[in-house]
């Protein structure tokens, strides 16, 4: 069979092994394409280049091979002012002759944060996670690049955040520092997991639960909803019977995200008045208005079996064979 | 780099050793130079009181350990062979509850491969819950792989694979055979299994930059429940019902392919646009099948419940957000976003009581969410040390549903959709008025109509502010947040007040010595409207009252004693004081749960050795003791620590 036979199988469906050979080639010619022989180009007015930065730096320059932007030296594809140091710091031919005067260069611990961000943004916007980072929360009260990322002494390898990730957080987000010292919590001291698994620090889109307001700096799951399902997985569904709540208002309905004194990070010590918090059958709430449905007359507040609401509601999350979640 | 670790002060658990060993500049071998060191010892732990809820909290136990290790590779020159990175780190391998473990190995401009790999030993007895009959001993395994190629310099393509298995034994309950009847704990053996593959890339041209990416993550459950014996009933004075023997299947199957493409542009000088668009498509198809032998009032009973069906949920948001740099000093971002979630879902119950099918029930629901917001930020600055910023937002949310009902033949339906609006607004400043001070402070106010619950944000303000004080080896910060609601109407109520305090401080003197602490204020309280029954006799206008006064504090030293001791000690407390919530109810039951005051403390001490270059020797020793103040059930107290060798060769 030719190739051209190939692409006429019944329904013109193209083969597999055939469109997987197509890429396989097309990604070798590209790398090929890629190792060619390097071009050379002659520095441009006002540069200097990386080796003569470490006749003044050699503390910087000796362990630079291990950051990630010592590629940028070896890449001879790049622009001459686009490698090692000037393409950060900008032409340093002036600040050499000045003797190192910090005013004659990009000196990042003498800028504007503003600034700071539109350096390191020229380059960094590969990723989309950074697609938000001009509306940030974090941009927006000044929290640049350089507050969380330490280029030349960072204390992670990867990232080269200034300290690792939580330390980062917690200089400033004091409060959630202590949430996550309760008893009940996420296990971030503990190492296992780390604040960027549920917020993008670099801002993100608008949340698709609430009313899009708040919390803003959320890394949303795979179907948009909040970050908690990316591990409790068992809980996004979709089910027959949602529990509303956890995709109208989010599982902050019922649950504080960092820490808390309650068991299972449960806002209130005891299930039955998180519900009967919204179970009221209060008017203008709920579907058009009618409330959220009450609690039948059968369950008496007074016998400790309904002070437990989720020993019968065992499926409070979403349930696909009963509407009140019993099964 | 040695007064940044030393100000490394964050209370983390007492192991892994944080102090370096081996040569800082590494070892040269070829072309690479090589940073690794490895921590093995071993881990103990004592404890007294409620065990259950040690491990629910901390749980960690004895054993041997791989404490952590560390691997760097990289290459002198940028051109290594095969690849110019590795980078492995992993912790508490061996038994640890909370096993972790990444890796990145990259060749510069041709590719780059990721590894995260996590295990979370997760023990919940719920003492709290369900009478202790929802307990848990589960085992959560996650992995996360993602392939690089980068085959130009505009140009790049990955494909992904993660991993999400949960398994263990645990219990959960059921109410048996009717509303009269008890309620029976079983056994359920969990079993649930999420893969995601994922593929795309991303292309530059034009100045833009554009992303797609092409997934499927496929889901599957297959937990059973049963009990071989006998049930024991929850509720001992109700002896009308007894259980001989259980058992569930509940299959749960199903897949949910997407879509993301992003097309953005940043180098423009003075715009910056961003445009993205996901869609997926969530499916599952599942079988429900119990059977419960037992009797009822005297009288044998079996009663086989089948059900099945399947529920789709399709959502699409799309994202536009442009940011427009008229100078160097002012930014407006404008963010629009549109989201529709559509759950619907088909279920056939059918039940058969001894043996004789008694209902056949089909039941279709459907949930619409649909929400398009738009924000607006003006930023200004108006000196090198003032900015000022402010902002609007507006939300127009829609949600309809419709529950049918047919019961052989009889035909209920029930429609209904409720829409609101939210306006906010956001105003805040930073002021730097000396070198090393910083002031922030922000607010917003909201107005929310129609929210959907009863607890929803309506008519909120939120204000924070932190001023922060920083010199080379000095920090200290103050910090405020507070957040209150109103939502209520006629006839019910509903406000809720968080407020925060927060000052901390931090002070390295010199490479030999660092010291830090804080204390944190959390208080909440709310209070909510709501409505029951005593015995059949319905109350109104009855409060749900909630007060937590959350004292937290936090202090460590780190000193070096001799150049060869590294003493690390620290201390954490938490302590919620409640308060007195009388006057809001007078039902015994709502006071019992307006406050739950408990004190959690954790002291803890670390020394390391340097007994050579290559070696260090290591002991930590960290305190646990958590105290109820009503009921005292789940206090417990526990000794735990670790002896380790941290090398490197």
């Amino acid at each position: 069979m030719t190739s051209r036979n190939r692409l006429l199988l019944p329904y013109n469906r193209p083969n597999r092994v055939f469109l997987l050979k197509r890429l396989i080639q097309f990604l070798l010619v590209c790398l090929l394409a890629n190792a060619q022989s390097p071009k050379s180009s002659p520095p441009p007015p006002g540069y200097a280049g990386s080796i003569m930065c470490r006749g003044c730096h050699p503390d910087i320059s000796a362990a630079f091979f291990r950051n990630a932007h010592f590629k940028s030296t070896t890449d001879e594809k790049l622009k001459f002012e686009q490698k090692g140091c000037e393409s950060c710091h900008g032409p340093g031919k002036a600040h050499i002759e000045a003797k190192g005067d910090k005013t004659k260069i990009i000196a990042f611990s003498q800028m504007q944060p503003k600034k700071i961000l539109d350096n390191c943004l020229q380059c960094h916007t590969q990723q989309m996670g950074r697609a938000n980072i001009r509306r940030s929360s974090h941009t927006t009260a000044d929290v640049v690049c350089t507050n969380c990322h330490s280029i030349h002494k960072s204390a992670t390898p990867k990232q080269l955040l200034a300290k690792p990730q939580t330390d980062l957080c917690y200089g400033c987000h004091q409060n959630i520092r202590a949430q996550f010292s309760m008893p009940v919590k996420h296990r971030v001291n503990e190492g296992f997991m780390q604040c960027s698994d549920c917020h993008n620090p670099h801002g993100a889109e608008a949340p698709t639960w609430k009313m899009s307001a708040r919390p803003r700096m959320m890394a949303q799951g795979l179907q948009n909803e909040e970050p908690c399902m990316k591990c409790h997985v068992d809980k996004r569904g979709p089910f027959v019977f949602e529990h509303a709540a956890v995709r109208v208002d989010g599982c902050a309905s019922c649950h504080v995200a960092h820490g808390g004194m309650n068991a299972r990070l449960l806002k209130r010590p005891q299930v039955f008045t998180l519900c009967l918090e919204c179970h009221n059958g209060a008017g203008n709430f709920g579907r058009q208005g009618d409330g959220i449905q009450l609690t039948p007359p059968t369950h008496s507040l007074t016998d400790p079996k309904y002070q437990n609401c989720i020993v019968c509601h065992a499926r409070i999350h979403g349930s696909n064979s009963h509407a009140s979640f019993l099964r | 780099m040695n007064i940044l670790l030393l100000a490394l002060l964050a209370q983390q658990t007492v192991a892994p050793t944080v102090e370096p060993v081996g040569v800082p500049r590494g070892n040269t071998i070829g072309d690479y130079n090589v940073r690794q060191s490895f921590e093995t010892g071993y881990r103990f732990a004592n404890v007294d009181g409620n065990r259950g809820k040690y491990r629910s909290d901390v749980n960690f136990l004895n054993g041997v350990r791989v404490l952590g290790t560390s691997l760097t590779v990289n290459s002198r020159n940028g051109k290594g062979k095969y690849f110019d990175e590795i980078i492995l780190n992993t912790q508490g391998l061996g038994n640890d509850p909370y096993q972790f473990a990444s890796m990145r190995v990259e060749k510069n401009r041709r590719y780059r491969y990721e590894l995260t790999w996590r295990l979370n030993d997760y023990f919940n007895p719920g003492l709290t819950i369900a009478f202790g009959q929802h307990f848990q001993n589960l085992e959560r395994r996650m992995q996360d792989h993602q392939f690089t190629l980068f085959p130009g310099k505009k140009i790049q393509f990955f494909g992904g694979f993660s991993g999400n298995n949960q398994s263990g034994p645990a219990l959960s309950t059921v109410n048996l055979f009717d509303t009269r009847g008890n309620i029976f704990p079983f056994f359920e053996n969990v079993r649930r299994k999420q893969n995601e593959f994922r593929f795309g890339g991303q292309a530059q041209f034009a100045g833009m930059k554009l992303f797609w990416q092409r997934g499927w993550e496929f889901f599957k459950e297959d937990t059973r429940g049963f009990l071989d014996q006998p049930g024991t009933p929850l509720d001992p004075l109700v002896t009308n019902t007894t259980l001989a023997n259980f058992r569930r299947d509940h299959p749960y199957h199903g897949s949910t392919p997407h879509w993301r493409v992003n097309l953005f542009t940043e180098a423009a000088k003075w715009f910056t646009v961003n445009a993205r668009f996901t869609h997926s498509n969530g499916n599952r198809n599942f079988i429900f099948d119990e059977v419960a032998n037992g009797a009822v009032r005297g009288g044998a009973r079996n009663v086989q419940t089948l059900v099945f069906g399947d529920a789709r949920r399709p959502v699409t948001a799309a994202n536009l957000s442009f940011s427009i740099l008229p100078t160097s000093r002012i930014t407006i971002s404008n963010h629009t976003a549109f989201h529709q979630t559509k759950m619907e879902g088909d279920s056939t119950i059918r039940q058969l009581t001894n043996g004789t099918l008694d209902s056949t029930v089909a039941n279709f629901q459907f949930l619409g969410i649909r929400a398009v917001t738009n924000s607006t930020l003006l930023d200004v600055a108006l000196k090198p040390w003032l900015s000022v910023q402010g902002g609007y937002q507006f939300s127009d949310r829609r949600i309809r549903s419709t529950e049918l009902l047919n019961d052989a033949g009889f035909i209920d339906q029930a429609r209904g959709e409720q829409s609101n609006r939210l306006n906010a607004g956001t105003a805040g400043f930073r002021l730097r008025p000396i070198k090393g001070l910083t002031i922030v402070a922000d607010g917003e106010i909201g107005r929310q109509n129609r929210p959907f619950y009863t607890t929803s944000e309506k008519d909120y303000h939120a204000f924070g502010a932190r001023a922060e004080y920083k010199q080379k080896y000095f920090r200290v910060a103050a910090q405020t947040r507070n957040s209150v609601n109103f939502n209520s109407v006629s006839l019910f109520r509903h406000s809720s007040r968080a407020r925060n305090y927060t000052v901390d401080g931090s002070w390295t003197p010199s490479t030999r010595f660092a010291v830090d602490a804080g204390y944190q204020k959390l208080h909440l309280d709310t209070v909510t409207g709501i409505a029951y029954f005593l015995n059949f006799n319905q109350v109104d206008r009855d409060s749900s009252f909630f007060l937590s006064n959350v004292h937290a504090a936090h202090a460590g030293v780190r000193t070096v004693v001799a150049k060869k001791l590294d003493v690390y000690a620290g201390f954490s407390s938490n302590r919620d004081t409640a308060g007195s919530g009388a006057g809001f109810t007078t039902q015994p039951a709502l006071l019992a749960a307006q406050v739950f005051p408990l004190t959690f403390v954790s002291p803890q001490v670390r020394l390391s050795y340097r007994i050579n270059e290559k070696l260090r020797g290591n002991f930590g020793y960290q305190h646990y003791d958590y105290t109820e103040k009503i009921l005292q059930l789940q206090n417990y107290r526990a000794h735990t620590g670790f002896l380790s060798v941290l090398w490197t060769f």
